[in-house]
C-alpha cells in the first residue's frame, strides 16, 4: 500500500554545489589538483629537457619565465596552500593520535604539519637558495 | 481563513514581534504539485521552529503536516530544511533569522506529504552496519548466581563515546551530497554507528560489519565534503568516524590479503 | 537476477584502499612538499631569483639524476599524480560526467603511466 518506501529520488544535479557557500568551498579544495596537474606537467617537461642537454635546459627555464605560465605556476603555488590548509585540518580527525590514554590536541597536530611545511622550505634554501 | 485568530493572538500573546515564514506544501490527496505557502506567525525570543509549527497547525491551519516529539533534541524527529539547511526545528530559534525563512522537508527523501519525509532508505542503511553489540561477554554463559557485568573502562568509553550520541534524526544524509548523488551509500550516520561498535571494548562484530562498510557503497564513497558534520545538532562528526572506517577498513583488507 | 544483484551490491572493494591510500600519501605530499617545490622550481628559478650556480645544467642534472632524485620524484610527482587522479575520479562523480568504472580506469592509469614516465626519466638520466 504505502509505495514509498521503496521509493529512490531521482540523483542530485550537477550543479548542487553551487546551492551553498560550504559546498562551494569542497569543489574548491577538489579543484587545487587542477593547477597541479600543469605544474606536475611542467616538471615533466623540465625533467626530459635536463636529459636533452644544457641548452633545452636553458630553454625550459625561460618558457617557465614566460608571463602565462609565471602566473599559472602562483596558482599552483596559492592552490597547494589552500590544500594544505584544509588537507591539516582532517588529519587530526581521520587519524587521532592518543598519547598514553590521552589524544593530542587538533591544533598541536595541524602547527606541526606546518612545521613540516617550513622545514622543507628551509632545506630548500640551504639546497638551493645560498650562493656557490 | 484565521486571520482575526491571528490579530486576537498578537494581541493576546504581547509578543516582541510578527515573523513570516514560507513552507513547502505537498498534498498527494489533491495535487502532486509542491506550492510554497506563507504564514505570518507572532514569535519572540524565545520561539522555536517548532513553536512556529505547531502554532500554525493549532492556530492558523490544520492541514500541515510535520513530525515531532520530545521538543528536546533527543528523539530526532522534527529534522526539516531551513533556508536550505538541514536543522532540528526544536533547536532552531527564529529569533535567529532575518529576512526570508524558507522551511522544506528533509533533502535526498521521498516526501510523503508536506514536511514528512520517507526515511526507509536511511533505516535500511542503519540496520546493513548492524549497529548493536555482537557476541558480547562469550567467555562465561550467564550464571543467576555470580552475574557478570560488562565491565569498560573509562577510557574505553572514551574511545567511541562521542560517536555514541546520535539520535538518528537523518540531517547529516539531507546535508551529504554523496547520499544525495548515489542513495545506496550508506551514508554517515550508519556508517558513524557501525564505527562507534566497533570500537566498543565488548563487541565482537567488526569481522560482520567489515563486510558491509569495505563496499564501494560503504566507507569508499566518502568524499570527506564534512558538511555532515557541521549540521549534525549532536556534535558527532560523522565525517571523522567514517574516515576512521576507512582506516579500518583499509587494515582489514591488508589482513586479508596476508591471511589469503 | 536479484541474486546476482545482491552480489553485486556485496562486492569487497579490495582496490579502493590502495587508491585511498595512495591519495592521502599524496595529498601529505602535495600540502607538505609542493609549497616550497613549486616556489623554488617554478617561481623563484625562473625569476633569475636563485644564485646562478643553484640549479645550472651540471648541477640540476646531479641532483635529479641520483638515487634522492628518484625518491624526489616519487614524492613530488608520482605521489601527488594519484592524489589529483582520485580527486579527479571522484570529482567527476560529483558532477556527474562519464561513468565511474570508466573514470577509474582513465585516472588512475594516467597517473600510473606518467608515473613510469617520471621515474623513467630519472633511470634514463642515471644511466647516461
Amino acid at each position: 500500500m504505502d509505495k514509498s518506501s521503496s521509493q529512490r529520488l531521482p540523483p542530485l544535479k550537477r550543479t548542487w554545489w553551487l546551492k551553498h557557500r560550504f559546498f562551494k568551498l569542497y569543489m574548491l579544495r577538489e579543484a587545487t589538483v587542477l593547477p597541479l596537474v600543469f605544474f606536475t606537467l611542467c616538471l615533466l617537461a623540465g625533467m626530459v629537457a635536463l636529459l636533452q642537454g644544457a641548452d633545452s635546459w636553458q630553454g625550459w627555464i625561460a618558457f617557465m619565465g614566460s608571463p602565462i605560465v609565471l602566473l599559472l605556476n602562483l596558482v599552483a603555488l596559492a592552490a597547494s596552500l589552500f590544500h594544505a590548509a584544509t588537507f591539516f585540518v582532517l588529519f587530526p580527525r581521520v587519524m587521532p593520535i592518543r598519547i598514553a590514554g590521552h589524544s593530542l590536541p587538533d591544533q598541536a597536530i595541524v602547527a606541526g604539519q606546518w612545521a613540516g611545511v617550513v622545514v622543507v622550505a628551509l632545506l630548500f634554501f640551504w639546497l638551493l637558495g645560498r650562493g656557490a | 481563513m484565521s486571520t482575526d485568530q491571528i490579530t486576537a493572538k498578537r494581541v493576546s500573546t504581547n509578543s516582541a514581534s510578527t515573523k513570516h515564514i514560507s513552507v513547502k506544501r505537498y498534498l498527494p490527496d489533491t495535487s502532486t504539485e509542491t506550492y510554497w505557502q506563507e504564514y505570518d506567525l507572532p514569535v519572540d525570543d524565545s520561539t522555536s521552529l517548532l513553536d512556529a509549527l505547531n502554532h500554525i497547525k493549532e492556530q492558523l491551519d490544520s492541514t500541515l503536516s510535520y513530525r515531532w516529539s520530545c521538543r528536546m533534541a533527543i528523539c530526532g524527529s522534527c529534522g526539516v530544511m531551513v533556508n536550505g539547511i538541514p536543522k532540528l526545528g526544536c533547536k532552531t530559534f527564529l529569533r535567529d533569522y532575518e529576512g526570508d525563512i524558507r522551511i522544506e522537508p528533509l533533502s535526498h527523501f521521498p516526501v510523503q506529504r508536506d514536511l514528512v519525509v520517507d526515511m526507509a532508505i536511511f533505516l535500511e542503511h542503519l540496520a546493513a552496519v548492524k549497529p548493536y553489540l555482537i557476541g558480547d561477554n562469550p567467555v562465561k554463559p550467564y550464571d543467576p548466581k555470580a552475574p557478570e557485568t560488562y565491565q569498560q573502562t573509562p577510557e574505553q568509553l572514551a574511545r567511541y563515546k562521542q560517536f555514541a550520541n546520535c539520535i538518528n534524526c537523518g540531517l547529516c544524509y539531507s546535508a551529504c551530497p554523496q547520499f544525495g548523488l548515489n542513495p545506496e551509500f550508506l551514508g554517515p550516520a550508519a556508517l558513524t554507528l557501525a564505527h562507534r561498535y566497533n570500537l566498543d571494548s565488548r563487541d565482537n562484530g567488526k569481522k560482520a560489519r567489515m563486510a558491509e562498510l569495505n563496499r564501494h557503497d560503504g566507507v569508499w564513497s566518502c568524499t570527506f565534503v564534512g558538511f555532515c558534520s557541521k549540521v549534525c545538532p549532536k556534535h558527532v562528526d560523522p565525517a571523522a568516524a567514517v574516515n576512521q572506517g576507512k582506516v579500518e577498513a583499509a587494515k582489514h583488507t591488508l589482513i586479508a590479503l596476508f591471511k589469503g | 537476477m536479484n541474486m546476482n544483484k545482491h552480489d553485486v551490491q556485496h562486492k569487497q572493494a579490495f582496490d579502493e584502499p590502495l587508491w585511498w591510500g595512495l591519495f592521502s600519501a599524496g595529498g601529505v605530499c602535495f600540502a607538505v612538499l609542493l609549497p616550497a617545490v613549486i616556489l623554488f622550481i617554478a617561481v623563484l628559478l625562473p625569476l633569475g631569483l636563485l644564485p646562478t650556480e643553484a640549479l645550472s645544467y651540471e648541477r640540476a642534472s646531479s641532483l635529479l639524476f641520483s638515487v634522492p632524485g628518484f625518491l624526489f620524484v616519487g614524492a613530488v610527482v608520482c605521489l601527488p599524480l594519484f592524489h589529483t587522479a582520485h580527486r579527479l575520479r571522484h570529482g567527476l562523480f560529483d558532477i556527474s560526467v562519464g561513468n565511474d568504472t570508466l573514470n577509474k580506469k582513465l585516472m588512475y592509469g594516467g597517473a600510473a603511466l606518467l608515473s613510469v614516465l617520471a621515474l623513467g626519466l630519472v633511470v634514463a638520466g642515471f644511466l647516461s
